[in-house]
């Protein structure tokens, strides 16, 4: 998904005052690109949308050090990049890495039936991986920036792209053989 | 031997080996894995955005609006503090001759006091003022607020004689800020010099 909003200043200049109106105007503007955003990256709907409301009370927290570089929409994506990372990291202290792992792949390939299609290909990936292949493919971060959201490596980000790539491959096309 | 998803990975984003890249040039399986790599992205990047099931502005709004009102009440609270640190000042103040600057001290926090009263009868969310004077309003605030911060931390006791000096400038800043505030929220001007 390929976003392209521009809001005016005056807008961001209202909104940094505290302007109801104006900020509700920048909710309406950015809600659904945050939610998308969370959602593809996080398990549930409900996570999701704690993370859409997480992100606006901090950029209404911080909209006074907007200074407008780069586009707005780039800055409010990495604050909700960052609150849906944090939540994984959450997730992780609950359920270890290995234990998900280990469950989705449990899970027979019949199951999952020939019509699966790419949305639930991708929702049955490991979040960490989810969260990497749609944060570099899709959103366009690089691998520097994902290891500096995610508080690791650039090697790490590189191999759990690689990952879901070879997973979302194994899933969509199960009769090939691994690449 | 076939390419591994990192070789592949890797050539995409134009950092695979040369050896890689020459037996993809000889590989017509692992050219159609790369080709299918390339058409999953453009899946993943074609797929239809997810739109919240519900509503969460009004939980924002709400967050928001007692945000607001809590910085409100310390901005009144510091504004008393303020005014409690000079009038201890004037009281108990440690200089005795310093009739000159005594005097700058009253006449800046009568200008104060004559701001805030008719800052006070004017009634913001009542007006509707461009976004740069709205900026710039939220700009002089803040300042106000920081340099109330700084009087409610001066204090004739504790034995640390207060800077006079520092006191005047303090309260001059003030006046002036709280002018500059007049000028944008009442008559709208959008310049103050900022």
């Amino acid at each position: 998904m390929t976003i392209s909003l521009t809001v005016p200043d005056v807008l961001v200049a209202r909104a940094r005052t505290g302007d109801l109106e104006a900020l509700e105007a920048l909710y309406r503007a950015f809600e659904t690109p945050v939610y998308n955003l969370a959602r593809r990256i996080l398990r549930t709907p409900e996570d999701a949308e704690d993370v859409l409301q997480e992100t606006f009370l901090e950029v209404v927290k911080s909209i006074k050090h907007y200074r407008g570089e780069g586009h707005l929409w780039g800055w409010i994506r990495r604050i909700a990049a960052s609150k849906a990372l944090m939540r994984i990291r959450r997730e992780q202290v609950r359920a270890t890495e290995e234990f998900e792992e280990s469950a989705t792949r449990g899970r027979p390939t019949a199951h999952v039936g020939t019509n699966i299609d790419l949305e639930r290909a991708l929702q049955q990936l490991h979040e960490t991986s989810r969260a990497v292949v749609w944060l570099h493919d899709v959103e366009g971060y690089t691998h520097e920036e994902i290891a500096e959201l995610m508080g690791k490596t650039v090697s790490f980000s590189k191999s759990q792209l690689a990952r879901a790539h070879a997973r979302l491959r194994r899933t969509l096309e199960p009769g090939l053989e691994g690449a | 031997m076939h390419c591994t998803m990192d070789d592949l990975v890797a050539v995409r984003d134009g950092e695979g080996s040369a050896q890689v890249r020459r037996h993809l040039e000889d590989c017509a399986a692992c050219r159609a894995e790369l080709d299918a790599l390339y058409q999953r992205v453009a899946q993943l990047k074609a797929l239809p955005a997810l739109r919240p099931p519900r509503d969460r502005w009004e939980a924002v709004r709400a967050e928001v609006v007692a945000a607001q009102r809590r910085r409100r009440s310390v901005w009144g609270t510091l504004s008393l503090a303020a005014a409690a640190a000079l009038a201890g000042l004037i009281v108990f103040g440690p200089w005795s001759g310093g009739n000159t600057l005594h005097a700058e001290l009253s006449q800046a926090k009568q200008r104060c006091s004559k701001l805030e009263s008719a800052l006070q009868q004017y009634d913001a969310d009542a007006r509707v003022v461009s976004g740069r004077s709205a900026a710039l309003a939220a700009q002089l605030e803040d300042q106000i607020a920081a340099v109330d911060g700084r009087l409610s931390q001066l204090s004739p006791r504790g034995g640390r004689r207060t800077p006079e000096a520092e006191l005047v400038d303090l309260w001059t800043q003030r006046a002036t800020l709280m002018q500059q505030l007049y000028q944008v929220r009442v008559t709208r001007v959008s310049y103050v010099g900022l």
